[in-house]
């Protein structure tokens, strides 16, 4: 897959399309007469798949690839109802159109585990009307009924003699396209449950994968940005000789989120931009420190004040019936996503038209921050999606998409930019801290009788509107935008309960009486989804809580939740499945288990860690985790998925950490942010529970429960319940 | 001018001496395998070989380098001719978002050059430079170990002799 070698494909498309190429598609938004962002087709509109008569199959993917494996998901589905093998397909990341809308969300972005929840049955019915159009033709080229023909790896079969489908497709191209021939039954699959390898493994292997920080056009200067160390503050004053008079440096410019320095090469402009000394303007979040936010939390959670949500039975009752009650405060820190290639882009304004190259979560929030911008109008701004050097959340907010259109506007040149590791650590956008805490009840039976669970801290709602509404609503005035995420912060913070803020601390267990409050704590820190966003922190606390109960109730942590989630049949049966694990394992002596369970994103996990404590350091030697995500498309996307959100959850329970000194982010580059390494990284092993149900997402799920099964574990090895993140013993 | 020998072609760059190789491999000879992850040469993205050495560009000016060869992914194996690590990260669906890649191959191929048959502890050491946010270790792991000496020494060996044979073509 290529999508910055731009010219061989239009060539290819050119031709195709000449030779009666086939683009077929199914509308995922309602009818659209816009032309499909397909370069030398403009035939059909809401496109998926194209064919060549020489038999190339292009799917255009919907949906960015940042490491989750959707090419190889959604390209198992379409390859299964077309019958082509997946590893021939041609996948090309869709332009913008409505076409390529997320079914879930609306726009064109892609997050929320969703793309396989999202997909699963409507590029299935795209690919199933295609395959029927193809055999349609054939019988009709061939003089046969149709019922006398099969088809398989991209070949029409009939009598023995296999045709490829390139044959057809001019026949086809004056055919109707059914809109709901029949989808295989699951007996029938040959690719969904099986495909192995993943599709992009070769081009990420060899260097010729790209990236939005690869894109190279002619005639293209780099420009890097310098930013108050404190997010909102604007500049005040610089000079801004000492990087003018550097060598290949041609503009020094102010734009909205501070000085873009523009120079012939990357590290002339970076070194130019190192000589400048700008005087940013005063603002109160340069009095909060990481100390303040967490006493503040301490004292709102103190307080009297909050929403009350996801109320059920009555409290007062659930605590008389209590024989016993335990309180714990649980402690998460911000963090940032530091995903491995920091924030880029390459943008070309030419003849009133644009050309971006980026990997985004949002391509039509990209199109529309240009168009906002540039003032040119959306069909003239094309999209060229890369791969993602990671996402996790981050790359859903665009902040460097808009001080490219800045940049761009003013220099006459195409404009590569790219941020520093240190501006990624410090300008970024971050997962709230959170300070929860859980008073529950359990009777003499082992039931828990009574959930009374607090969380305070900031909202992701109305700073994901500040990000997205300029994206999405182009002609919108910045005022007005202002006037509107203003009003939605005083929404959050005084009457509604932003579910991202606390979805994952009530949902699993039978609580027959339980009450959530929130209280919001805004210091105007910017924020932003984190990989299982709430469930990131809320598993902690309430995985956390439950091996305190049961061990306040003297029982097996598994037994424990087994009896208390039988209203969850499914993460009941992952409890249940994890625990036969558990109790077949027999650590080295030494090692201790600890055990959680979550629901996220309409996944279940279990997960058991194998953890010892030497010299004051906790070691995780092994994770066994269960997962039930439906129908798995792809198993081992599943598995790399859960490896992978292990890792990224034992980097955050053991290590991550974004502090504030005077509103500023202390951290700056992976010496005092660390990643877990190879020689910290346990072995994983991935159970997957097949319970046949429709597919659920798996990007996300992995993480929650790692963070509490290792603080369970670090419980049984010392006795210490550590109830703050990161992890660290007691001296 | 600094010439230096990139993927087994002498090049000359003008570029000031201490701009760091990374950024003329990738801005002035335009090839894009080598990544950028953190400027400080504390996360491996942009690790190449220098004389069979696995370094860390970002940090190494390119004055340090003249006259001396350097190697980047692209001159390690192609799509079409993969080297026996990139087959192994193939067949182990090692990458999730890809980024890190580069980088950790060749530091896996620096450390197979010089210890064909490393235990895990080896495997483990060399590998503590490279970062990758996505989690792939288990399976970086697995595929070097996977790529046995005797199965290293026969590609490479076999390489050799294609290239030979269509230079002499």
């Amino acid at each position: 897959m290529s999508t910055i070698n731009v010219s061989r494909r239009n060539f290819l498309r050119t031709s195709a399309v000449a030779g009666g190429g086939l683009v077929v598609g199914f509308s995922l938004s309602g009818c659209s007469s816009a032309p499909l962002p397909i370069e030398g087709s403009g035939y059909l509109p809401n496109a998926f798949l194209q064919i060549t008569p020489d038999n190339v199959v292009s799917f255009y993917c919907p949906r960015d690839e940042m490491g989750q494996g959707v090419t190889t998901g959604l390209g198992t589905l379409v390859a299964e109802e077309l019958d082509v093998d997946p590893h021939s397909l041609d996948i090309v990341f869709a332009g913008v159109h409505s076409d390529y809308n997320n079914p879930d969300m609306g726009v064109q972005a892609t997050g929320g585990s969703n793309s396989m929840k999202a997909h699963y049955l409507p590029l299935r019915q795209a690919a199933a009307n295609t395959r029927a159009v193809l055999v349609q033709a054939a019988a009709q080229d061939l003089g046969v009924a149709v019922d006398a023909i099969q088809t398989e790896d991209g070949h029409v079969v009939v009598n023995g003699e296999r045709h490829p489908y390139g044959k057809f497709v001019a026949t086809a191209a004056g055919l109707t396209v059914p809109e709901a021939a029949p989808l295989k039954a699951d007996a029938d699959f040959r690719y969904i449950g099986k495909t192995q390898p993943r599709l992009d493994a070769i081009a990420k292997s060899t260097g010729t994968a790209d990236f939005g920080v690869d894109a190279d056009v002619p005639g293209m200067v780099h420009a890097v940005v310098v930013r108050s160390p404190v997010a909102g503050a604007k500049l005040v004053s610089v000079d801004k000789a000492p990087a003018a008079r550097m060598p290949g440096v041609s503009h020094v410019l102010e734009i909205s989120s501070g000085l873009a320095v523009v120079a012939d090469k990357y590290w002339q402009a970076k070194t130019a931009a190192a000589q400048l000394k700008p005087v940013w303007e005063d603002v109160p979040l340069a009095r909060v420190d990481s100390a303040t936010v967490r006493a503040d939390y301490e004292a709102a959670l103190d307080g009297e004040d909050g929403a009350v949500e996801a109320e059920q039975g009555d409290l007062e009752t659930g605590f008389a019936a209590a024989d016993r009650v335990v309180e714990s405060d649980y402690w998460a820190p911000y963090l940032a996503h530091a995903p491995l290639e920091p924030m880029s882009a390459v943008l070309r304004l030419e003849n009133g038209e644009a050309d971006l190259w980026s990997g985004t979560q949002g391509p039509i929030g990209a199109q529309g921050l240009i168009e906002r911008v540039t003032g040119i109008s959306a069909d003239k701004i094309r999209i060229h999606s890369t791969y993602l050097g990671g996402g996790f959340g981050r790359r859903g907010t665009l902040t460097h998409i808009m001080e490219i259109a800045e940049i761009a506007s003013a220099v006459d040149k195409p404009i590569h930019l790219l941020w520093s590791r240190e501006d990624d650590m410090r300008h970024g956008v971050y997962r709230p801290a959170s300070l929860m805490r859980i008073k529950a009840g359990i009777n003499a039976d082992g039931e828990i009788t009574a959930w009374d669970a607090r969380r305070a801290g900031g909202n992701i709602t109305p700073e994901t509107l500040k990000n997205m509404v300029p994206a999405l609503l182009p002609n919108m005035p910045q005022g007005m935008i202002n006037w509107a995420v203003g009003l939605s912060h005083d929404l959050f913070s005084s009457w509604f309960v932003d579910h991202s803020s606390i979805e994952g601390l009530y949902e699993d267990y039978d609580l027959a009486n339980r009450a959530v409050t929130h209280v919001t704590v805004d210091h105007g820190f910017p924020l932003t989804f984190w990989r299982a966003v709430g469930h990131s922190y809320t598993a902690f606390a309430t995985e956390s809580m439950i091996d305190e109960l049961a061990a306040e109730a003297d029982e097996d942590p598994v037994a424990f939740r087994l009896r208390n989630t039988t209203g969850n049949p499914r993460l009941h049966n992952v409890i249940k499945v994890a625990g036969e694990h558990m109790a077949k394992m027999q650590p080295a002596p030494g090692r201790h288990l600890g055990f959680a369970a979550h629901n996220s994103f309409a996944t279940d996990v279990a997960e058991i860690a194998e953890v010892s404590v030497e010299g004051g350091n906790i070691r995780v030697h092994k994770v066994t985790c269960v997962v039930d995500c439906g129908i798995a498309v792809t198993p081992d996307v599943v598995r790399a998925q859960m490896e992978g959100g292990v890792m990224f959850g034992l980097t955050a329970a053991l290590k991550g950490q974004i502090q504030l000194e005077k509103g500023a982010v202390k951290e700056s580059n992976f010496h005092d942010y660390p990643i877990l390494r190879m020689d910290e990284a346990p072995e994983v092993e991935v159970i997957i529970v097949d319970s046949g149900t429709a597919p659920t997402g798996v990007g996300e799920p992995g993480l929650p429960p790692i963070a509490p099964a290792v603080a369970n574990a670090v419980y049984r090895a010392t006795g210490q319940r550590l109830r703050s993140l990161p992890l660290q013993l007691e001296a | 001018m600094i010439t230096f020998t990139l993927n087994g072609r002498e090049v000359t760059t003008d570029d000031d001496p201490s701009t760091p190789l990374l950024w003329v491999v990738r801005d002035t000879f335009k090839l894009k395998g080598s990544k950028f992850g953190c400027g400080a040469g504390l996360c491996g993205a942009c690790t190449m070989h220098l004389d069979g050495s696995a370094i860390r560009t970002c940090v190494t000016p390119v004055g340090a380098v003249a006259d001396k060869a350097v190697t980047t992914i692209e001159g390690l194996g192609t799509p079409e001719d993969l080297h026996p690590l990139q087959a192994a990260w193939h067949e182990h669906s090692v990458p999730q978002c890809g980024y890190c890649q580069s980088g950790q191959i060749m530091s896996a191929a620096a450390l197979l050059e010089n210890n064909p048959n490393p235990s895990e502890a080896d495997v483990d050491a060399a590998m503590a430079g490279n970062i990758c946010r996505c989690g792939c270790y288990p399976r970086i792991k697995k595929a070097i170990l996977s790529v046995s000496a005797d199965q290293l020494a026969y590609e490479v060996k076999a390489k050799a002799l294609n290239r030979a044979e269509e230079t002499n073509a």
